[in-house]
């Protein structure tokens, strides 16, 4: 029964399709019913680009509105024709990003290397410096750092000199009141002072200091006593919990 | 005085190589005179002599000729110690793709490598020569004068060619798949 009533179908074409109704297509670049242009641009002998859209889909307005008694069958067939026109002329319109290909001749950037390529240079690499392990070169001459001399202060630590200056704080004076700035002190002045001090046995460093003095004439004084250990004009030793000095 | 002579006491007297922009200084001659007196004092020492001018570090320096290297080494008795592998792949990154940072190092090699950085670094080989302007701020490494100095290099420019090889050898190319005859 179906297969009668589609055979009995006028608007069916040989392949058993519903033909697009007659709607017919006025522009510029061609003239003809809408089922023509779709064939023609099928087969590429219409350039969809140089016909306007604008009319065509007025026409199929103006068939929907014109034929009340629209075949329902056909509408839709016209619709289908006129999307895939649409959807083709809005591909065609879309800008094509065409990528360049290299030419054959062009130098092509190179592949990063990966460690293996490395494996020949790191083996000239290394045969360069066999051969630099085989040239000797001057060298630094060691030069003695007159500041630097080497000074034995045996097992006196910082700490037992700081508690030998602490003695000596103890018994400093506080500073005089004085509007106008002193002269700064030389520590080399006072290492001359010291040295007078020392005594070639050993004492305590309470009992090298003789009369009265401030805080800041015991801070020059011990720092001058520390010059003269450094540089060796000056012993220091430990007994028991005191720490002794004497000359050198 | 001649400038051979010259140049002979200066170089003689530094313990580092001399760069030729130092020596044009204190000489006050053109650097193409310099250098003509550079290969006449080079030439002048490889006929006679247990010393030979090398151009090394972008500068030059004289050492003792390699034939001198095992009387002047058990005198000295130099400490030496070699580099491991991956300490030597590192070394050869930072060398050819510097500024490099330890991320780019690690891609190369696929492993980590902070701990070779760190040895070069501390052997001076190689330095940190700026910061890349990415978040973070990673370290940028370079390589020393003490390396062109330790490799034989009188400057950058002289690494030996990095040629790329392609793919490593597979087990295939190095013993040829045997293709069975069906027999």
């Amino acid at each position: 029964m179906a297969n009668r009533a589609l055979a009995e179908n006028p608007n069916l074409n040989t392949l058993g399709v519903v033909a697009p109704p007659p709607i017919l297509v006025q522009t510029p670049a061609f003239e003809g019913t809408l089922a023509t242009l779709f064939r023609c641009v099928r087969e590429h002998k219409v350039d969809l680009l140089d016909v306007p859209m604008e009319p065509i889909c007025e026409a199929y307005l103006v068939y929907l509105m014109e034929s009340p008694e629209t075949n329902l069958d056909e509408a839709a067939a016209a619709l289908t024709v006129l999307a895939y026109l649409l959807e083709k002329k809005a591909w065609q319109l879309l800008p094509v990003h065409e990528e360049e290909e290299p030419e054959m001749d062009e130098v092509t950037a190179l592949p990063d290397a990966t460690t293996y390529e490395y494996a020949d240079v790191i083996q000239r690499l290394l045969e360069n410096h066999d051969e630099r392990s085989k040239l000797f070169f001057r060298t630094a001459s060691p030069q003695l750092d007159l500041y630097e001399i080497p000074y034995d202060v045996g097992n006196v630590t910082a700490g037992d000199l700081a508690r030998a200056f602490e003695r000596l704080l103890k018994r400093a004076n506080p500073e005089p009141v004085e509007l106008l700035a002193k002269p700064r002190k030389s520590i080399q002045e006072q290492m001359k002072f010291v040295l007078l001090a020392l005594k070639p046995s050993y004492q305590r460093i309470d009992q090298m200091f003789v009369g009265e003095y401030t805080r800041t004439d015991a801070v020059y004084w011990f720092l001058a006593l520390l010059e003269l250990i450094r540089l060796g004009a000056a012993a220091v030793k430990l007994e028991g919990e005191e720490v002794l000095f004497a000359k050198k | 005085m001649n400038l051979v002579d010259q140049l002979e006491a200066l170089i003689f007297v530094t313990e580092a190589p001399v760069r030729v922009a130092d020596l044009v200084r204190v000489l006050g001659v053109p650097e193409g005179t310099l250098e003509q007196g550079l290969e006449l004092l080079a030439k002048k020492h490889e006929e006679q002599g247990a010393l030979k001018l090398v151009q090394l570090a972008g500068g030059y320096q004289f050492a003792t000729k390699p034939q001198y290297a095992e009387i002047v080494a058990s005198y000295l008795q130099p400490q030496r110690s070699k580099m491991s592998r991956s300490v030597m792949e590192v070394l050869a990154i930072v060398a050819y793709r510097q500024p490099v940072t330890v991320a780019d190092i690690e891609a190369v090699r696929g492993v980590q490598s902070d701990y070779g950085v760190r040895i070069l670094a501390e052997r001076n080989l190689i330095c940190e020569v700026g910061r890349l302007d990415k978040p973070g701020r990673p370290v940028l490494w370079g390589t020393t004068a003490q390396f062109l100095h330790q490799f034989n290099l009188p400057d950058k420019e002289s690494l030996p060619k990095l040629e790329l090889t392609g793919l490593p050898p597979t087990a295939h190319d190095v013993t040829p798949l045997l293709v069975g005859d069906g027999s």
